[in-house]
This record gives C-alpha cells, structure tokens and sequence, in this order.
C-alpha cells in the first residue's frame, strides 16, 4: 500500500531524513520508534505531504501511483490522513462543524454522534477545534476525526502520550476500528503510528515495528521484541547494532 | 404648528449651508455626479414583487416572504410594500419616514433629533432631497419576538439614494429588526445615503442587524445614532462581506438612562478595491451604562479597512470594551484599528480595549487540508469562523441567521 524508497527531507535548510525506506502492505500496521528528534513526526508529515516538509530526494508510492508531488489534499482524498500530535485552534469552527465537513466529502451526513460517542467526544462536539483541550482530548477528537474520515491509511503521531491510563483504552479500541484489526477478512486498511511508550502494542497488535535514528531506519522487526530490546539496552544500542 | 414650521424650516437652513461640507472621515464623493432615485409603483400583495427584486432582497439576508412581524421594502426613492402581520396589528406600525411625518406632525421632535442635518455634505443632503426610508414604532409593553424586517433596494446606475430612519421603541417594548440594503444588479455605480435615528424607552430592548451587499462601484454613508433610556438595552450587528468602493459610518449611542447597555458588532469581509471605515461611538452618561463594540474584519486583495471605536465615560459608575480583531489574506490588504478610550471626570469608570491584527495562520488551513479540504475550503472555513461572533443578548434564531450569512457568503469570499 504504502512504499517509500531513499526518501531525503529538509525543514528548513536542515535535513532531517537521510534516506528512509520502508514498505507497508494492505492490511499491516506498522510501529515508529525511536529517540527525540529522530524524524519520526517528519516522517509522517512528509508522507501526508505537510508543506514546510521538503523532499529532497527519493520518492513516496501509495497504492502503485507516485504521490511525491502532490498536494496534501490530493493525498487526503486518496486515502491518507492523519492524527496529528500538535493541533492549531481552529476558532469559531466546532468540532461538530468541521466533522460534518469530513463525513460530507465521503458523502455522509449521519453518523457524526454515533462516532463521537465511541471515541468519548459527544461532549466536545460544540467546542472550537483545537481550543483548550487537554491531551487526552485532543488525541481523542484528533482519532475521531479520523473515525469519520476513514482513510486507507491512517497514521497517529503518540496516541498515548498525554492521555491517562483510563482513556489508553479507548485510544486503543479507536485504533482497533480505525484499522478494522477485528475484521479479520475485510482487514484492508494500513498504518503507521509513532509511539514512545509501547503502551498502545497492548490494545493494538502492531505487524511490524522500526527505529528512525538519525533520520534513517536502522532496525526494522517484530514490534514487541524491538521495544524489550529499547527498553533493555536503550537506543544507543540500536546506533552500535547499525554500525 | 408653528414650532414645528420654525423647526423644520431651520433644518432646511442649516442643511443648505452644510451641503458642501467635507465628511471628517472617508473619501469625499461627488454627489453632483449622481442623480436622483425614479419613483416605483407600490404593490399590495409580496407575490407581485418581482423575483429580481425578491433575489436581491435575500442577498442582504431579507426574505420577503417569510414569516416576519412586519415588513418595509423601499426601491429607488419609493416605498413599494409595506405590510404588518394581522397578530401585530395595534401594536406596532410600519411605513415611510415621509408618510409618518404627514401622519403624525408631533414626529418632527425626532426627525434630526440626533443626527445633526449639517453633520456633513450626506445629511445635509438626506435632509434636502429626501427619498423616504423606513419608520417604526413598537407601541410599549409590547414584544415582538418575530423580527421585523426592512429592505432598502437601488435598481438604477449613477443614483444617490437618500434615506432617513427613524424607530422608536416605546418603554419596555422589545423588538428585533433586520435591515438589509443591497444594489439590485450588483454592477451599478451610487450612493446610499442612510440617515438612522434609534429611539429607545426605559426597559426597550432592539438588537438590530444591517447586512450590506452593494456593488463594486457604490458608496455607502450611514449616519446613525441611538439614545437608550433606562435600562434599555441596544445590539447593533453590522454585516459587509461584499466589496464595494467605499463605506464610512461612525455611529454613536447615547446611554442616557440608568443601566442602559449597547453592543457594537461589526463582521466585515473587505475585498476587492474597497475602502471599508467603520466605527462606533458609545457615550456612557449614566450609574450602571454598560457597552462593547467588537471588530472582526479579514481583508484581502488592496482592500483597505479602518477599524475604529470610541467609547467616552461620563459617570463613575460605568463600564465598556473595545475588541478589534482582524485577519490579513494579502500583502496588499490593510487593517487599521483605532481605538479611543475618553473619560470625563470620571476617574472610576472602566473602560478597555485589546486589538490583534495578523495575518491567517498557514498551519490551520493545512491542518484542514490533511482532512481533505481544498485550500479555498479550508479558508473560506477559517473565515466563517473568523466571522461568527457568539453574540451576547442576540435572540438564538438570530444568530443563527447571521451564522448562516456568514457560511452562505464566505464560500467565495476567496
């Protein structure tokens, strides 16, 4: 489904990426891990095509067609979303509001309550986007969103982090839909998620896990086993195992 | 008899000698180039308003026909349709200024009884060439929660339309009133002139709400003003998401009365080449005055805005805020915000203001766009929600009226 190859990209005058490759088949969710400041997030954005994230060399590929230079939009309509960790207030526009605008471009009106009731955000619906919510709800209305949106290929930028232990699991049942890892026959859709902790492995049973150090993946594996080994031995064994 | 003869005839003086008098503010206009609006037959029935007329009427947010306690509908310099609802009859009435003044002579107390004639060259000439305008009265105790609505259309080029309105709200009577004012084509070139003088009792409450929608080449000079009793309680909510060549008005409210409140809402959506210099002046006289005048402005291409507000206490004992937010879509586009806090031996009242003038933030309509949004949509969103304004004491229906303008019209506002 997704299949990048050599991908280099800058911020800034900086590059962050150095040459990533990574390949996730139809149906597979994938795992990021990796210290601070690895790239992981600009992984992500580059792949959802965030302007700012400049790709200076390789190339992406969603479902066999070259997506390097679209828009992000264009790449949205596609099948790609994303949850995203930090999230611009959008004022004067509820979440309901820009809910129903999501479930309009898939050409669905209802639907919208049913959802947020799962992901606990019945409550927020009338709230601006973005607008004093706390980590836990963020994360919530960032994944209720993506409940509504549906892509084929969805990836969550720390769905644990800043979320208490009570709403871990509601973070990891949305996870479990949003990826349809209950279906096993129609299981089709994809994903990547960053996470630091390991916590969502619990709810979510991840197919592959890598580590992005330096702005390259040095290790790619079984997700459990890569976070026992993280844990163990930390990340600078990763940097020894690479050389 | 006499008085009124004396008083009306010093009007006419002092008009003829402000006639060429400069406007403080805004670009000056040559009204000699304009000419003065045809007269329109009147129709007894709003199904014999033709469509072109009913098209441009909801445009600047007037359904004509809707449900609405009473109706006004002005075309060029005539009243063509006036109309209350059978359940209103008895307790408030609708019609021309013009009409009004023939109908009831003791009006002239409050025909330029706020508004000076010689204030500039536009009331001057509000008061020389009349061309009508609305008159409402809402009898007291009397509530009326259905809104009335008043319509002022110019269906020709090169025309000035001058029109004088006067409201008045008897003590404890309650009303919301729409206005809308709109060129019929769109494309014609004018002046709209509006002279609109508020009046409201002890414990009258109006929150009134004027939607523009002129054409690119029209010029527009309001001139208003309201004087609230005690208690009385005014919301003034001015919509402008249309370009035009330019606009100037710079109300001011008279909070004569103990505990009288207003509120100032200015939306405005300046494109084009339009010249956009808006304000509002709130005189706070009296123990326990309460006001706010709220600015939320985008401008794009080279329109330019000024986003004035003035508030001037006058007793201790009261309270008011200023708030001028803009949003810039283009290098060329300018936002001014001017704000002016006065006080007058009272060196307890409270009064503020706080202003931000920035350009839209690229990271929202990204955050948009991830979620599938084209860029225009994504900005037309961020604008709506600019715009929306959650408006304190404004009926619920109304704002959702308002909100609905802001939607329908900020589609292809970029």
């Amino acid at each position: 489904m997704l299949y990048i190859e050599q991908l280099k990209v800058a911020v800034g005058d900086t590059l962050i990426l150095d040459g990533v490759n990574l390949e996730i088949q139809e149906g597979e969710v994938h795992v990021l891990l990796g210290p601070n400041g690895a790239g992981k997030t600009t992984l992500l954005m580059a792949i959802m095509g965030m302007p700012g994230y400049r790709i200076v060399g390789g190339r992406i590929f969603f479902q066999g067609k070259d997506i390097t230079n679209l828009d992000v939009e264009e790449r949205a309509r596609m099948g790609i979303g994303m949850a995203f960790q930090k999230v611009p207030t959008i004022s004067g526009i509820t979440l309901r509001t820009l809910g129903r605008l999501v479930l309009e471009k898939r050409g669905l009106t209802d639907a919208l309550e049913e959802t947020a009731s799962r992901v606990n955000c019945l409550y927020l619906l009338d709230r601006e986007v973005g607008k004093g919510f706390s980590g836990g709800e963020m994360k919530r209305a960032e994944l209720f969103q993506l409940l509504l949106q549906r892509p084929l290929f969805s990836m969550v930028d720390e769905p644990e982090s800043g979320v208490d232990l009570d709403s871990i699991a509601l973070v990891g049942q949305a996870l479990r839909e949003l990826f349809e890892r209950d279906q096993v026959r129609t299981k089709k859709r994809s994903g990547l998620i960053i996470t630091h902790t390991g916590y969502i492995l619990e709810y979510l049973n991840a197919d592959r896990g890598h580590v992005l150090m330096n702005g390259r993946i040095v290790c790619s594996g079984n997700p459990r086993d890569l976070f026992a080994d993280i844990r163990e031995r930390g990340y600078q064994e990763c940097a020894r195992c690479e050389r | 008899m006499k008085v009124q003869e004396e008083y009306l005839r010093d009007l006419r003086e002092r008009a003829e000698k402000a006639l060429t008098k400069k406007a403080p503010l805004g670009p000056d206009i040559d009204l000699s180039q304009f000419y003065l609006c045809s007269p329109r037959e009147r129709v007894e029935d709003v199904r014999e308003i033709e469509d072109q007329l009913k098209e441009a009427a909801l445009y600047a947010g007037v359904e004509l026909e809707g449900e609405k306690a009473a109706t006004y509908l002005q075309v060029d310099r005539s009243a063509v349709y006036e109309r209350v609802q059978r359940a209103f009859q008895g307790k408030l009435e609708i019609m021309s200024s013009q009409e009004a003044l023939q109908k009831y002579p003791e009006l002239f107390e409050y025909w330029w009884g706020l508004v000076p004639v010689d204030a500039d060259k536009y009331t001057a000439f509000a008061e020389l060439c009349p061309t009508e305008g609305y008159f409402i009265r809402v009898f007291a105790h009397t509530k009326v929660e259905i809104p009335l609505q008043a319509c002022l259309l110019m269906s020709e080029r090169a025309r000035v339309q001058s029109v004088h309105n006067i409201v008045i709200l008897e003590e404890g009577a309650e009303a919301n009133l729409i206005t809308g004012c709109a060129s019929v084509r769109g494309n014609e070139s004018g002046v709209h002139i509006g002279v609109s003088e508020f009046y409201l009792g002890d414990n009258a409450r109006l929150t009134f709400t004027m939607v523009h929608n002129w054409g690119e080449a029209f010029h527009v000079r309001p001139r208003t003003a309201a004087r609230l009793g005690k208690n009385a309680f005014f919301s003034s909510t001015y919509v402008l998401l249309k370009p035009l060549a330019s606009i100037q008005a710079f109300p001011q409210v008279f909070l004569e009365g103990e505990g009288a409140q207003a509120t100032f809402q200015n939306i405005v959506f300046a494109k084009g080449n339009s010249y956009i210099d808006l304000g509002s002046t709130l005189l706070l006289k009296n123990r326990g005055c309460r006001g706010s005048s709220i600015s939320r402005v985008c401008a794009t291409d080279e329109a330019q805005v000024f986003a004035r507000g003035r508030l001037i206490a006058y007793h201790d004992e009261v309270q008011a805020h200023l708030e001028c937010k803009g949003m810039l879509f283009s290098p060329r586009a300018q936002i001014v915000s001017v704000p002016e806090l006065e006080v007058h031996g009272a060196p307890r009242a409270r009064l503020s203001h706080e202003a931000a003038v920035g350009p839209f933030e690229e990271e929202a309509v990204n955050y948009l766009r991830a979620r599938g949004l084209k860029r225009e949509e994504a900005l037309s969103l961020l604008v709506q929600g600019f715009l929306n304004l959650d408006l304190p004491g404004l009926p619920e229906a109304l704002q959702r009226y308002i909100e609905e303008i802001i939607r329908v019209t900020s589609r292809d506002v970029l």
